[in-house]
């Protein structure tokens, strides 16, 4: 096979004078990433604790497979995963639409207000994270203490409590991502053939008919294009869980990202983190090439 | 074209966007004020706004400590190693399969996207156990290694599309006047495309700079990167939320600059990188 592989690049380095250019980072990406998916491969076979003295590896076939259908946590930080990627995405979908038709008009004032608006998702996750575990915060926190002033009781603040730490957690998100949705929406509005709109004005549609009836519809491809984006990147939240409850109280708001870094960075269970690393790794994949399929044949 | 909104139906504009502008916002300045207060005033209740005893005791306090230097030197190495190795390795590809005609090249364009999509932590698992074996733990390469995955990826991915839209004839031209293909890239197409690598060094920058996960991993006390010098803020005797939030204003330093100033090539490479097939 590697031999067949050698003679396949041989040919396309003769073949395409740009291969040259593409063959460098190639050969990176092969060697730093998808060695190591190999790598991740065999260990999910073996028993492998680094906390071990002795380091031994023991082969445990599917073992560790097996194991992840029956832990308990797996299956909860799986529907903790589903339930925050899909509440997520849901309202920064919403509300991203609503930004971008509030702040489409191209006055200098709308552009101004746009560029603020971009702050939020190129701060780490980490810091926003922190930010608002201080707003949340049980004691000084301003969140909990307009709450009470409405004569809500917050007990241990909004993280603290098991019924709205995942709710809480999930607006950090919805804080964070939806801008990213306004941008996709302004594109995807400014790309917008203008004779449907001219058409239905003459026809005597209003300005919500017109909306109704043309500016969704048309689009549609947006909408599905952002909506798996932000799917995909969804699973990957890590630092703001990190940052404010630590997949607590309990476990509400362990996901499965979450789950996998405790197993294996934090217990050193290397073999077991792999195999679930391995799940997800597949659903995420997945995903991602519904993803690719739907964009690619957008473009056709 | 429509008729004049009515000044009820404007007022609910104004007041939605008002309601926008305040949400997003008001984080980011209650992080500003933060680090202006005094301790007793960050926790006072109820929360002040707008009058507090403004003092820069915790910029001192965070500019004196010897490691705040380090943490800062170590994120910009590892952002600047990254954005290098990103660009170095990431550009050419991204020529390479705008250009080129053979279906492998131009569908590993795929293929990095798909990388791109990758959980972190999948990746994290093996890459950690391979860095160890090798004793590279704590070293800024390991760091600058597995971020330059993301980060080219990424690159390829928004260099394609941007190569796409330069026009190939002067490059043809160059080539029959005996140029080599290297030479045409380099010498022709390259210069055409600053703004579209300036869109993908923002991006790097950012991605690398804000990495968390990585960094928790990989780093050993010398070679800890802001993020974490932010969480050892909190780890000391005392919580302190004003020193944290001076160590947060360097972390979000590049995020504001880009946003506010160079949001020209930010919304390039958002819209490029999220919908261009």
């Amino acid at each position: 096979m590697i031999q067949t592989f050698t003679q396949t690049i041989i040919k396309k380095f003769k073949a395409d004078p740009f291969f040259w250019l593409l063959f460098p980072l190639l050969l990176y990406i092969v060697v730093i990433a998808i060695y190591p998916l190999f790598f991740s491969f065999r260990i999910s076979l073996f028993d492998y604790r680094l906390t071990d003295p002795n380091q031994t590896q023991t082969f445990v076939g599917l073992e560790n497979y097996i194991r992840a259908f029956k832990d308990p946590t797996v299956l909860i930080s799986l529907k903790n995963t589903l339930i925050y990627v899909a509440g997520t995405v849901t309202v920064e979908l919403l509300f991203g639409l609503g930004l971008a038709l509030l702040f489409s008009p191209e006055t200098k004032l709308a552009q101004f207000v746009r560029s603020f608006l971009l702050i939020p998702m190129a701060l780490p996750p980490l810091v926003v994270g922190l930010i608002w575990k201080s707003l949340y915060n049980a004691d000084f926190g301003v969140i909990p203490y307009y709450l009470k002033q409405l004569g809500l009781d917050v007990g241990r603040g909004p993280l603290g409590e098991l019924s709205t730490a995942m709710p809480a957690v999930m607006l950090i998100d919805i804080w964070q991502w939806t801008p990213l949705l306004m941008v996709i929406f302004l594109a995807g509005l400014k790309s917008l053939p203008e004779e449907p709109y001219e058409a239905a004005y003459v026809d005597g549609s209003s300005r919500w008919q017109s909306f109704i009836y043309l500016t969704l519809p048309l689009m549609k491809p947006t909408f599905l294009i952002a909506f798996l984006l932000r799917t995909v990147q969804s699973f990957k939240v890590f630092d703001t869980i990190y940052a404010t409850t630590a997949g607590g109280p309990g476990q509400v708001t362990t996901v499965l990202n979450y789950h996998i870094y405790t197993v294996g960075l934090t217990f050193f269970d290397m073999g077991y983190a792999a195999a679930l690393a391995n799940i997800l790794l597949v659903m995420v994949t997945v995903l991602s090439i519904v993803y690719i399929l739907v964009m690619t044949r957008r473009q056709l | 074209m429509y008729k004049k909104r009515s000044t009820l139906e404007k007022t609910i504009l104004i007041i939605l966007s008002l309601l926008a502008i305040a949400f997003f916002l008001i984080p980011i300045y209650w992080l500003l004020t933060t680090s202006l207060k005094f301790g007793r005033d960050s926790f006072a209740i109820p929360p002040t706004w707008l009058f507090f005893d403004a003092t820069l005791k915790n910029f001192t306090e965070v500019l004196t400590q010897s490691k705040t230097f380090m943490y800062i030197k170590n994120s910009i190495i590892i952002t600047a190693g990254t954005t290098f190795l990103s660009l170095i390795l990431g550009v050419p590809a991204g020529y390479a399969i705008a250009r080129s005609k053979f279906r492998f090249v131009k569908n590993s364009a795929y293929f990095f996207l798909l990388l791109l999509m990758l959980p972190p932590v999948a990746m994290l698992i093996p890459f950690y156990l391979i860095m160890r074996d090798l004793s590279l733990i704590g070293t800024y390469m390991s760091l600058i290694l597995l971020n330059t995955v993301f980060d080219s990826a990424f690159v390829v991915w928004m260099m394609r599309s941007y190569f796409a839209d330069v026009p190939q004839e002067m490059e043809e031209a160059a080539l029959v006047d005996g140029a080599s293909h290297f030479s045409a890239f380099l010498k022709v197409a390259l210069p055409l495309s600053v703004p579209g690598i300036i869109a993908s060094a923002l991006y790097t920058i950012i991605y690398s700079w804000n990495d968390f996960l990585f960094a928790l991993m990989l780093t050993s006390p010398t070679t800890k990167t802001i993020p974490l010098g932010i969480l050892a803020s909190f780890s000391s005797v005392e919580i302190s939320w004003g020193k944290m939030a001076v160590m947060s204003i360097f972390a979000i330093i590049p995020a504001v600059i880009i946003s506010l100033f160079l949001n020209r090539y930010f919304v390039q490479g958002l819209t490029a990188g999220a919908t261009k097939g």
